[in-house]
């Protein structure tokens, strides 16, 4: 099985008893088995997760991203996967520890003891020897597996220990793990026709950090013990031969003496070393040539070449010569092999060391060789080795390993003091009852309250400030939170971002995370494992309170640089924002919202200085002085009014501050406007307590929410917060939900995310990368997952009748396109099950 | 029944009696579309017109009105009135007609063979399209591929029965066809044994998205469930008989089918083992509809049915149903409409490669808008299917607007590779900008503000090759020109 065809894994696609197999299953392509941990913290509600991201080359090589809880890893054992052992000779194990920390153990040796590992740590591992590594902690991982790097393991296994770590702090050591990393962040980018040059790269660096460890090896070496560091010297020789060989193959008249004076070799010895190859120079010369040619011939890119340029191109210098060696070695003319199908070129590759016909012609066994059997296979599996990579290597791009550049989060909430309202449960906002732009497991919570409880939660958006005078004069909620002059900010922070504003300098918290969340509300007795039910039992406006507008409802629609639209319209300039507001009519038989004006966003100073050319930091406050408003737009369209909360969440389990753009497991800036009066939110408890928050009002959102906002205006919500108890929850749905999942009074809604679980899969730059790694497609496939697992988890179906109805009768909507983690929804119409009450819950029907 | 295609003064399939109540289905399920179309042309129409145009006959008024009189046409579904799996420009239309006239169409499901005996058995028409002994096939090509492919004639690259095509009198590219789905009905089973019902197979099918991506073993199997439809109408919800697990079919011609690489291959029951009670208690709401419907495209002779594209086809939204009016982009001369893949259900996304797959028989009224016509209407610079129900109008996203022409010479085969729902949805996007800023008059931004807070986009389907995202605006939006 190609490992290519699950691009992307994740246990969380899997009910709890199956998330093992399949986990194993998919370790088992990558060489590993796995164990439980056998100490260390467990994961969230004790269940295995596990992500892995993966792509394979041309040559079945597999670079691969593994997220995971605490665990064992080991070598596969054999038969595990139903292969001899001899079928993996030449596979190296690449691992390149990310995060987490544990032991390596190497079992090949009765009396070894573990060595601890941590993060930057590469580790070669060799998949036939006995190893075993203990992680833990949560963990992540590069892993590569290199097909036919077997002169690595051979440098490893000549190295003074059977388990290599890589010196990474500095030097070539640093480099392999900058370039692991940055393939580890483009991986979803990279075809697999573009990995082998990368994995030359990698394997050309790993040699040389070996070849210092060696020459440490050689230099502590007793004397007497030479003989084997004559051959690795040797075979480093044979290598920069042939790297020398291979850029001149063009060279048509291109001699032995020409090579061995670039090498500083003497002739003599380059023959002797190809001879312990079992080959010559002339002949190795020649089928590197015909091995480029052919290559050449099966590139529909160079189709517009006669077969003698293409001879000519590498060294061939007649045409007819060149045709009788084609054909004697490929058993095909040139002609033949061009009109062959294309798709052969890709089988040659993939087949790895060339097979009999194509590999080098073995001459009679020269007992006068150098040295025996074992070292002529070193010097033969070199240079087959190396006219594999020779191609990537010629193609490779000069890459420049990426730096990557780490924002320092701090770990501390602003400092609000609360006064937790004794038994009253009305929520008002002010500037000590929100967190700006992030969600945090430490933030203090600003109210605490029972299960069953019912509170009142007041909501503004943090797009108020583009009509202050409309959505925040007279209204001390908004003027608190909103409060922003030359010396005094109330609310500092606004994002996950750094306090300084050091990386962009926007402001306090750098708008890394912009909706003003209302909480958290602590829930007796929370804890990670529980769900917690989040009931929306009304939504009320919140009126204007300046006297000109007095009662009137308003909202703003920001068409901003995060939308769909920006870098895709049709009329000058091309990359302008603009602000739409809207009235809410809302007491209305059929409530609605009719546009008042428009304007398009021009710089803004804000009370402290800063220049605003976009809409970058949240709740600037816009001069109206300085912008053009259009009255009379959208004159005739009348918008259906769907009230909702952007924002829901609970807090995340990770340490430190999370950005509140991008929706994940625990809620969050879901954006679906089905999250309206009537509907009730499930969301997985991750810390103690729940800490609950919401933010983000809505008037009303389009599937998409394409521009990048809604018609964001301020609202109040009346929830009653129901905690299940997971011991409570039984075997039920509930029990193992792991992600937000809505129940409105007619459907189920299953909300499916790019990457359901960012934070945990993308690793410590999670933030940064969900931006730019998400895809529809990712979405669509994780509420595919979602659906089915509620399918057959709450109803019983099996997998096959669970897929037929997805099919027939489950609608799949695009949430949203702007929230960074892009997210598609299912939809399942209860009356697609008359028989069932609509609870989920045990004992509740 | 054999081919005989009925025509003015013909009985065959229409009666004085459901003549009449077609015509108050029209009345009832009128469009308010042209109308608008009017007022936006303003000068262009006078006030006389307006008043006419509540009268169905007038709604080909653009159009050359055919002697004053629309006629009604019938065409049964049977081997010499169908193009199974592909679209053809050059292909010999069934019946022309002119604008304004009616057709009521017979279609049927490509997966009819899944189940024989209550598909196909007993039911004339079904019988001749789905007839194949050793000898003989009668509709020998399946698929716009070779005919010597080796899965069979055509090459299985297009699966749909389609029937037709119909000539449009006067069509020409550059003019608007507009189809109005009159009325839509299961097809009875002929099997005597299932009087009164209707029946339609699902396939979680190779194509679909979950293949390959199961929990259980084996990993890459195929399930075909049948469900059953009342044929009445009077009940508006399908439930599933048995399900089963597809095995390799050799066909008459001895070719065997270790997957469902070609249509029409008819199931040996003996080889399958069937699940009853599956899905129990379960009702799904049935959205009769067409999933394949469109005109020929100009660009090649042949062209798989399979990626729908910008003259529609295979488009599968469960909301091109009865009440539904289409405008397609005429491509090629006469348009040559045809109609097939009938599903008594799905739901966006189709996932598993298929629908609730029925046989159904449709009632269309036939409008053609000459393009000189077209000026300072809403159709104007349409170019693309759009579709209108009784409160949305609908803009069909692709991931390639046009694969035949963007694509080149293999665009038939390179679809399947190319396509991505994030394409889809900029294209529908781009659709619904220009529904938009055309049909309503509104400014870039005032269009873009009000698809991010008042237009829904969902996944139409990502099977078809060509994969789709539909972009829906209410129409109450509109009051102004709304009914």
């Amino acid at each position: 099985m190609i490992l290519n065809d699950i691009r992307r894994f994740s246990t969380s696609a899997y009910p709890e008893e199956l998330r093992q197999s399949a986990w194993s299953e998919v370790l088992a392509r990558l060489l590993l088995a796995n164990e439980p941990a056998p100490r260390g913290q467990p994961a969230l509600n004790g269940h295995l997760s596990g992500h892995i991201s993966a792509c394979s080359s041309a040559f079945d090589s597999v670079f691969a991203q593994l997220a995971s809880s605490p665990q064992v890893l080991l070598p596969l054992a054999d038969g595990a996967h139903g292969h001899a052992r001899g079928k993996h000779a030449g596979t190296v194990l690449v691992l390149a520890l990310q995060a987490g920390h544990g032991t390596l153990t190497d079992t090949q040796q009765a009396d070894a003891s573990p060595v601890g590992i941590h993060a930057g740590d590469i580790m070669l591992l060799d998949p036939a020897q006995a190893w075993r590594i203990e992680l833990h902690t949560d963990f992540r991982a590069m892993l590569v597996k290199l097909e036919s790097a077997s002169f690595v393991l051979r440098l490893v296994r000549t190295g003074a220990q059977e388990l290599n770590r890589i010196s990474t702090r500095v030097g070539v050591g640093a480099v392999c793990l900058g370039l692991i990393q940055s393939v580890a962040d483009e991986l979803a980018y990279i075809g697999r026709d573009e990995l082998p040059p990368i994995e030359a790269t990698l394997i050309e660096l790993l040699v040389t950090c070996l070849s210092h460890r060696s020459q440490d090896a050689q230099e502590r070496a007793e004397p007497e013990d030479t003989n084997p560091d004559t051959t690795s010297v040797q075979l480093a020789h044979l290598r920069r031969v042939c790297r020398t060989l291979e850029s001149r193959l063009g060279d048509a008249e291109l001699q032995i003496d020409d090579i061995a004076r670039l090498e500083g070799l003497s002739t003599r010895y380059i023959q002797k070393l190809f001879k312990a190859g079992a080959t010559s120079f002339t002949e190795y010369l020649k089928s590197r040539r015909l091995e480029r040619c052919r290559l050449d011939l099966g590139n529909p890119a160079l189709a517009h070449f006669s077969i003698s340029e293409l001879c000519y191109r590498w060294g061939f210098s007649d045409a007819a010569n060149f045709s009788r060696a084609f054909s004697a070695r490929f058993g095909q003319s040139p002609k033949a092999y061009r009109a062959a199908p294309p798709k052969d070129i890709e089988e040659q590759l993939r087949r790895g060391r060339p097979a009999q016909t194509a590999g080098p012609v073995a001459p009679p066994v020269d007992r006068s060789a150098p040295a025996g059997d074992d070292t002529r296979r070193q010097f033969q599996n070199l240079l087959s080795d190396h006219a594999r990579y020779a191609i990537a290597l010629a193609l490779s791009p000069k890459r420049a390993t990426p730096t990557s550049h780490d924002a320092q989060h701090p770990h501390h909430p602003p400092t609000d003091e609360h006064q937790p309202p004794p038994g009253h449960y009305y929520l008002p906002v002010s500037a000590k009852t929100v967190h700006w732009g992030y969600f945090s497991r430490s933030i203090k919570p600003v109210l605490t309250v029972h299960s069953g409880d019912i509170v009142t939660i007041e909501t503004l958006t943090q797009h108020a400030t583009d009509d202050c005078e409309r959505m925040i004069a007279g209204d001390p909620g908004a003027e608190s939170v909103f409060h922003w002059t030359a010396d005094k900010k109330a609310v500092d922070r606004r994002g996950a971002g750094p306090m300084d504003a050091s990386i962009y300098g926007r402001g306090a918290g750098e708008g890394f995370g912009v909706h003003i969340c209302t909480g958290p509300v602590y829930v007796q007795g929370a804890e990670p494992g529980d769900v917690l039910e989040v009931r929306i039992l009304d939504i009320q406006p919140r009126p204007s309170r300046h006297p000109e507008h007095e009662g009137r409802l308003y909202g703003s629609n920001a068409a901003a640089w995060w939308g769909f639209q920006y870098n895709d319209l049709l009329t000058e300039p091309k990359k302008r924002e603009v602000i739409t507001v809207y009235e809410i009519h809302h007491g209305h038989a059929h409530p609605h919202a009719k546009a008042v004006y428009n304007y398009r966003w021009t710089p803004q100073t804000d009370p402290f200085g800063i220049r605003h050319d976009t809409i970058d930091y949240p709740g600037v406050p816009v001069d109206h002085a300085t912008i053009d408003k259009q009255f009379g737009v959208l004159e005739k369209a009348v918008v259906p009014v769907r009230p909702h909360f952007g924002v829901l969440a609970v807090a995340p389990r990770e340490k430190g501050m999370v950005d509140s753009i991008p929706p994940s497991y625990f809620g969050g800036n879901l954006d679906n406007w089905r999250a309206t009066k009537g509907a009730r939110l499930f969301l997985p408890v991750a810390v103690d307590g729940a800490l609950f928050s919401v933010g983000d009002p809505h008037a009303s959102q389009g599937d998409a929410e394409a521009c990048g906002t809604a018609i964001e205006c301020s609202l109040t919500g009346v929830f009653q917060l129901v905690l299940h108890k997971k011991a409570a929850l039984a075997d039920s749905f509930l029990s193992e939900l792991d992600y937000p999942f809505l129940d409105t009074p007619d459907e189920w809604v299953l909300q499916g995310l790019s990457y359901p679980d960012y934070l945990a899969e993308l690793g410590p730059h999670a933030q940064t990368q969900v931006y730019k790694k998400s895809s529809l497609e990712a979405a669509m496939r994780d509420a595919f997952h979602k659906a089915r697992h509620f399918l057959m988890k709450a109803h019983q179906l099996s997998e096959d009748e669970a897929i037929s109805l997805i099919s027939v009768a489950v609608d799949f909507g695009i949430t949203q396109v702007v929230d960074g983690n892009l997210g598609v929804h299912a939809v399942i119409r209860k009356a697609v099950f008359p028989d069932h009450s609509g609870e989920l819950t045990p004992g509740a029907g | 029944m054999d081919g005989h295609i009925c025509g003015p003064g013909c009985t065959h399939g229409v009666t004085k009696e459901n003549e009449g109540e077609i015509k108050e289905e029209f009345h009832t399920a009128r469009r308010s579309f042209l109308r608008d179309a009017m007022v936006m042309g303003g000068s262009a129409m006078s006030i006389g017109a307006l008043g006419v145009s509540m009268s169905p006959a007038a709604f080909a008024q653009s159009a050359q009105p055919g002697g004053g009189m629309t006629r009604h046409f019938y065409i049964p579904a049977h081997a010499n009135t169908v193009l199974w799996g592909y679209f053809s420009k050059s292909a010999k239309p069934v019946v022309e007609v002119d604008s304004g006239d009616y057709v009521t169409i017979e279609t049927l499901t490509h997966h009819a063979n899944d189940d024989a005996e209550r598909m196909v058995k007993g039911d004339a028409g079904a019988e001749s399209v789905f007839y194949w002994d050793k000898q003989k096939k009668n509709v020998n090509r399946r698929g716009a591929g070779p005919m010597d492919a080796k899965v069979g004639a055509g090459g299985g690259e297009g699966v749909h029965v389609c029937t037709g095509p119909v000539f449009i009198k006067g069509a020409e590219p550059g003019d608007i066809l507009e189809v109005r789905i009159i009325d839509v009905v299961p097809r009875p089973s002929g099997n005597p044994a299932y009087k009164g019902k209707s029946f339609g197979s699902n396939a979680a099918a190779n194509w679909g998205f979950h293949y390959g991506d199961t929990l259980t073993e084996p990993k890459k199997r195929e399930v075909i469930t049948i469900y059953e439809v009342d044929a009445t109408g009077e009940r508006n919800w399908a439930r599933a008989l048995y399900n089963y697990r597809w095995t390799p079919q050799t066909d008459p011609f001895g070719i065997v089918h270790p997957t469902i690489d070609y249509p029409g291959v008819p199931v040996d029951h003996k080889t399958i083992t069937k699940n009853e009670n599956v899905l129990r208690n379960i009702r799904i709401p049935v959205r009769p509809h067409f999933g394949t419907m469109g005109v020929a495209p100009a660009e090649a002779e042949f062209v798989t049915s399979i990626p729908p594209n910008y003259t529609g086809g295979n488009i599968d939204n469960w909301r091109i149903g009865k009440g539904a009016t289409l405008y397609y982009p005429v491509a090629v001369k006469g348009a040559m409409f045809s109609v097939g893949d009938p599903h008594a259900s799905q739901g966006d996304s189709e996932l598993c490669g298929t629908a609730i797959e029925c046989s159904l028989t449709g009632t269309f009224q036939l409008i053609l808008h000459k393009k000189n016509s077209l000026p300072g209407t809403p159709l104007a610079d349409l170019q693309y299917p759009l579709l209108e129900t009784q409160d949305e109008w609908l803009l069909h996203g692709f991931s390639y607007a046009n694969y035949l022409a963007e694509l080149g010479p293999k665009a038939q085969s390179e679809i399947y590779s190319k396509s991505s729902v994030d394409k889809a949805l900029r294209d529908a996007y781009h659709k619904m900008r220009h529904f938009l800023m055309t049909t309503q008059g509104l400014s870039e931004d005032e269009a873009i503000s009000l698809m991010s807070i008042a237009v829904d986009f969902g996944i139409t389907q990502v099977v078809d090759g060509n994969w789709g995202v539909h972009a829906v605006v209410k129409k109450s939006i509109f009051p102004a020109r709304g009914t």
